[in-house]
């Protein structure tokens, strides 16, 4: 039976109703149509559908969506304002970090949350906070060289 | 990829929880960080009419200390293991096998509790549990019981808790002083592995002679069930501690201790020489740190 | 040196800001009005008999809109070569891998669709099934197919020279044999497809693709339908690596379910079932005999392949070619002898995978070369420096190199990486090693026989002349090959990128075979090259007629009029274009006349200007029979040095560092070079560390997703020091030629070299597990005593 739940998502509030069956990536995807989530497994195995839950990143294809009632989820879409990008998009453009872009909006997620977290990170840090985010295109170097440009 | 249809619970305490568990007994099961069980779900290995999901019951999220023993709430994440300041102290192999489960994003949402409830073999945590000689909390409607951790698990993904029951946490007694302990975890890559072999090592020594006081050595992924080298302990009771008798204890683990089989992951000779390995280099590495280097 | 504004620079993709934000679109991400869902039944079996399908159940179902089988998909095989269609939409007669498709159900829901799946009910009779090549090639082993008897499903024998001659008059002749597993695309994104029929009959099937055009072509074929009719349409697609450069089950499935329906139809793939489709690298056993002269000249190459194929041929036939041709460099190598076959089983089919046929050939090769120098006393990079060819040489199979920045590549990771420096200096369980490689830049032959173009492009100036429009039916799969193709068109036009739009990936926008055999940069490339030209030609002469400049005195750069010899009054022009009422903001007031205001005269003369290009190769190649596969109008070229560390007793290797370069001829986009480069690396860093497809003995994928299936993640991947060189390739638009799949071909030899380096044990078998390793060392010491 659906549920009604409240959850904030990009700062907007949702009042919406869920299966209890439904993951959050779905609900994203194809209830809310925010599709900058993207599905590679489904199965929490590639880290496309990262997004902020409560400050943390998670994979959202192993969060059901009646969970998030009263949560905030952050979302790439919640990323750029109306000024442009968000600086980390910014550098991953301009670093070339991004190849076919299906891993990017999770490891831009992944990336912010290692930043928001630890403005300074290591380049061990920095492979630790984007290890579950799978990508098959950059070899990861790029991405690394993105990140590393956004520590203060 | 579909979840099956069910019904959704979301007890605010334990009570509420283990009120539900006893109204729906074998058709409802118990959700932590969803890690293992909405994957298992999705790929339609388990079936389930109930979910009562209990990330939400405060403490089941709290790490304590109190009158030498440290407890852990069954909901307590890998991510909030590895960064407490408290583990990292006092149970130091803990936090590296929090820290060694899957990858960033798994450990955000993977539970101690559901680690041990999952009961996989080559599960991050446990090595770490059995070494500390962890107690295991069950509770139901009627109360709790405490089993030790070495009698918890029944096979894989069974573990000896009841339809009724909870796990709410584990209890731990503070290791002393002079003590130390040590986890590896060996796969094929450097993240998001589900191990080959793991092994943790604890050691307590009498620093006037380096004499070993107590050792205890936990074997993963070589027997149906994480276990205790029995063998490797007795080995080591009462020594010296030195690189002879480690590599004797290592020898005997290998030896006698593991039972490992051959699977897609590896073979179980390789598992048994890895054994030998990982059991000599976690004990050297809890060794030093008892010693204090 | 040439002068270039746009190109050779590190501009911004087209595509990145997009896909950085969420909001480029996938095939998953659309959404279509009475859309329904479309799930496939395969079979549990891996080899079996089909006695009956019943789908009553399924159709009974509510919800349900269509049920789908070979009654309504028809008996039409296609694959991918003409020579070997023996694919069919749904199975007919019987299933010939687990996986294999059956039928197809359209509902108002996925969840309705599955449950329907489930209920269609089928009746087998199991057959005995093989799973390896030995099996398979024994007497009286099933068939998979009737009309190749042992399962053999293609084979191929060349010789150049005289091969045995060579060997005897050679001081060393060595033989190993090499072998690897199959391996997955593993692409992030998982196939899916969009089919919808109009009220008019015409077809559009929206999918990730790498080849809009083959895709097109096979589902007007199976479909029975006009090409004109139907129209594929790409999105941005999540990567290929070659796993989607040919039509598959599901995208006709698809087709057949809109048109049964007259409902758009959306189909994805789950993981599991990308694993079943496959389709990426082959299972090879290669075992090569290498004679050299005691300076280490290389004699000749004597070179067997057996290829674990699967239940399909998809690429396959191409596969064997490959296999053997692309041995016939980098080195002078005057006898090669090839025998290659590709072996049917019941499994899924193996395909093309970046660097397409020619991977565990050049590591079996690579690694010999280290074997023979070591015999020799002579360094393995001097090794490769004394045989290594130069630009102008052909091979003894006629593969021409018209350009070949070998040299240059080696001399770059011999300084990039120190080698010189650490070569037999390192310590115990530390190593270093290298190896060389080279590739086609694009296939020198369509797929299907037939004097096709292989690229088409058009190039149209917006009708107030600021802005240059690229149409191109190529496919951007995530390599940079729209910005790539923006960058030539601004280039040869003079203008700034910013002023190029481009659209891609639609069948619609003309021919282009799409993204494989590393081709689009040089020939679709040529193509727009010869597009914007032919629209700048035409700008330029109506401005010759306006000012009465003959053309050769004029270009365009950087969006302005250069005139080479006296500059003309250019009043009457601009004032003409500001009364034009084009401009409102910004109308021109700099002293030189601008692309635009020439581009909006011409318009104003002419109506639309549109620029056409084409390309397709020269004459390649030899006359023998496969001549044809391995040819290109060029070739990349590339070296690599590999750093390890080795953990002696677990066997876990650890890659420390690769210094990389490659040959692409002149660089379209320093930053995607690169891309490609450290893309091609991690790739094969995978291949030779941990992934490897493994099947239980029913022919069931075990390990398949991602957790068990391993790429490598931020943990493993080392750093890459990516050295560009830039050779001028005749053949290139502006001099380029490929990246994309050259730069994968050393990257497991100098592995393989590398751990040799630091045990001084040769793994044979790939990947090299943790446990691979630690029972070659264990091998080694029982030897050694």
């Amino acid at each position: 039976m659906k549920k009604i739940i409240s959850v904030t998502i990009n700062n907007e509030i949702y009042e919406i109703a869920v299966e209890p069956n439904q993951t959050l990536a779905d609900l994203l995807r194809y209830d809310l149509g925010l599709t900058g989530t993207k599905k590679g497994c489904d199965t929490g195995d590639c880290g496309a559908c990262t997004v902020i839950l409560d400050g943390d990143v998670v994979n959202s294809c192993l969060v059901l969506a009646i969970q998030t009632d009263g949560s905030v989820v952050d979302t790439i879409e919640g990323l750029a304002t109306e000024e442009g990008l968000h600086p980390i998009q910014e550098a991953f453009v301009e670093k070339g970090a991004i190849q076919c872009g299906y891993c990017s909006p999770g490891m831009i997620m992944s990336a912010k949350n290692l930043l928001d977290k630890n403005t300074n990170p290591t380049e061990q840090e920095i492979r630790e906070g984007i290890s579950g985010n799978l990508c098959r295109c950059t070899g990861y170097q790029k991405i690394i060289e993105a990140i590393d440009s956004q520590k203060s | 990829m579909l979840l099956p249809r069910f019904d959704f619970h979301d007890p605010a305490s334990v009570q509420e929880a283990l009120d539900l568990k006893k109204t729906y007994r074998e058709n409802a099961r118990i959700l932590a960080g969803g890690t293992d069980l909405l994957v298992h779900l999705k790929k339609d290995l388990v079936s389930v009419e109930h979910l009562i999901s209990v990330t939400k019951i405060d403490e089941l999220l709290k790490i304590e200390e109190k009158g030498g023993d440290i407890t852990i709430g069954a909901c307590v994440t890998m991510a909030s293991l590895a960064a407490s300041g408290l583990i990292g102290e006092k149970l130091p192999a803990l936090k590296q096998g929090a820290q060694s489960l899957g990858n960033h994003l798994i450990r955000n949402k993977a539970t101690i509790g559901g680690n041990a409830c999952n009961a996989s073999p080559a599960g991050d945590t446990l090595c770490a549990l059995l070494i500390y000689d962890a107690a295991v909390i069950l509770q139901n409607s009627e109360g709790a019981r405490e089993v030790p951790v070495s009698d918890f698990f029944v096979g894989p993904g069974k573990s000896c808790i009841n339809d009724d029951e909870l796990l709410t946490g584990f209890r731990i007694a503070v290791p002393p002083a002079g003590s130390g302990a040590d986890y590896i975890q060996l796969g094929k890559r450097k993240s998001s592995e589900i191990n080959v072999v793991n092994v943790a090592s604890y050691i307590e020594i009498d620093p006037a002679n380096q004499n070993i006081l107590n050792a205890r050595i936990a074997l993963g992924s070589v027997a149906p069930t994480p276990i205790r080298g029995a063998k490797a302990e007795q080995v080591l009771a009462g020594k010296t501690a030195d690189d002879t008798v480690f590599f004797e204890a290592a020898e005997a683990a290998r030896r006698d201790d593991c039972k490992p089989i051959d699977d897609f992951r590896g073979t179980a000779g390789y598992r048994q020489a890895m054994i030998g390995v990982l059991t000599r280099r976690t004990l050297a590495a809890a060794l030093a740190q008892a010693q204090g280097k | 040196m040439k002068d270039f504004d746009v190109i050779r620079t590190r501009a911004h993709r087209l595509d990145t800001p997009d896909k950085a934000t969420g909001k480029a679109v996938y095939v998953d991400d659309i959404d279509k009005p009475g859309m329904l869902y479309g799930a496939l039944l395969q079979s549990p079996h891996a080899h079996a008999n089909i006695i009956s399908i019943d789908t009553s159940k399924a159709e009974a179902l509510p919800g349900v809109k269509a049920v789908v089988t070979s009654k309504e998909a028809g008996s039409i095989k296609y694959g991918v070569s003409p020579a070997r269609y023996d694919e069919t939409v749904f199975a007919i007669d019987k299933v010939r891998y687990v996986g294999d498709e059956i039928a197809a159900v359209a509902a108002i829901s996925l969840e309705i669709a599955q449950k329907a799946v489930a209920l269609i009910e089928v009746e087998y009779e199991i057959l005995p099934a093989v799973f390896t090549i030995e099996d398979a090639m024994k007497d009286g082993a099933p068939q998979l197919h009737e009309d190749f008897p042992k399962n053999l499903c293609a084979e191929v024998h060349h010789e150049f020279g005289d091969v045995e001659k060579a060997l005897a008059e050679s001081d060393i002749v060595k033989t190993t044999t090499v072998k690897n597993k199959r391996q997955d695309g593993a692409c992030i994104e998982m196939q899916g497809c969009i089919a919808e029929f109009d009220r008019r009959g015409t077809l559009t099937l929206v999918s990730g693709t790498q080849v809009p055009h083959y895709v097109q072509r096979t589902v007007a074929m199976v479909l029975g339908m006009d090409i004109g009719k139907v129209r594929v349409k790409k999105p941005y697609v999540g990567a290929g690596f070659g796993i989607k450069a040919s039509a598959n089950p599901m995208e006709l499935a698809c087709c057949i379910l809109a048109r049964e329906t007259n409902k758009p139809v959306k189909m994805n793939y789950t993981r599991d079932q990308v694993f079943k489709l496959a389709r990426a690298r082959h299972g090879f056993t290669h075992t090569i005999t290498t004679g050299a002269k005691k300076d280490g000249t290389l004699m000749a190459l004597k070179h067997e392949c057996w290829l674990d194929g699967g239940a399909y041929s998809s690429f396959g036939i191409a596969t064997v070619y490959y296999a053997g041709s692309l041995l016939g460099g980098p080195y002078k190598l005057p006898n090669m002898k090839y025998d290659g076959y590709r072996v049917y089983n019941n499994k899924p089919t193996c395909g093309a995978q970046r660097g397409h046929g020619a991977v565990i050939a050049r590591a079996t090769f690579e690694q010999q070369l280290d074997m023979i120098a070591g015999d020799l006393g002579m360094d393995p990079l001097e090794l490769r420096v004394k045989n290594m060819m130069e630009a102008g040489d052909t091979t003894c199979n006629d593969l021409n190199m018209s350009s070949f920045g070998m040299a240059e590549c080696i001399d770059a990771v011999r300084n990039g990486s120190g080698w010189d420096e650490k070569k037999g200096k390192m310590p115990n369980g530390k190593g270093i090693g290298m190896a060389c490689g080279f590739f086609v830049s694009g296939a020198g032959y369509p797929i299907y026989r037939s004097d096709t173009y292989h690229g088409t492009v058009i190039v149209k100036l917006t009708e107030d002349g600021g802005t240059a429009l690229v149409y191109t039916a190529s496919a951007e799969i995530g390599q940079g090959s729209d910005t790539a193709f923006a960058m030539i068109a601004a280039e040869a036009l003079g203008i700034p990128l910013e002023n190029v739009r481009l659209e891609s990936g639609d069948t619609d926008m003309g021919v282009d075979l799409g993204a494989y055999s590393s081709r689009q940069t040089l020939m679709t490339g040529h193509a727009t090259k010869e597009a914007a030209e032919h629209a700048k030609a035409q700008v330029l002469e109506v401005l010759s007629g306006l000012l009465n400049v003959p053309v050769e005195e004029m270009d365009i750069k950087n969006g302005f009029i250069e005139f080479k010899n006296e500059t003309p009054d250019i009043t009457d022009i601009r004032t003409r274009y500001i009364k034009e009422h084009r401009g409102w903001i910004d109308n021109p007031d700099s002293e030189k006349l601008t692309f635009k205001e020439a581009s909006r005269m011409a318009f104003l003369e002419k109506g639309s200007i549109v620029g056409t290009g084409k390309y397709k190769p020269h004459l390649l190649g030899g006359k023998f029979k496969g001549a044809a596969v391995g040819t290109s109008p060029a070739y990349g070229c590339s070296a690599q040095v590999a750093e390890v560390s080795v953990d002696v007793e677990t066997g876990q290797i650890t890659i420390e560092r690769i210094t990389d370069a490659h040959d692409c001829g002149k660089a379209i986009n320093m930053t995607s070079v690169e891309g490609q480069m450290e893309g091609s690396v991690s790739m094969g860093i995978g291949e030779a560390m941990h992934e490897e497809v493994m099947f239980d003995d029913k022919g069931n994928v075990l390990n398949n997703d991602l957790a068990e299936y391993k790429i490598v993640t931020s943990m493993d991947m080392p750093q890459v020091d990516a050295v560009v060189v830039e050779s001028d390739e005749p053949n290139g638009p502006f001099g380029a030629k490929e990246v994309g799949e050259g730069a994968i071909m050393p990257t497991i030899p100098a592995i393989l070299n590398a751990v040799y380096d630091a045990i001084g044990v040769r793994v044979f078998e790939l990947p090299l597990t943790p446990e691979r390793v630690y029972w070659a060392i264990q091998e080694y010491q029982k030897k050694a005593g």
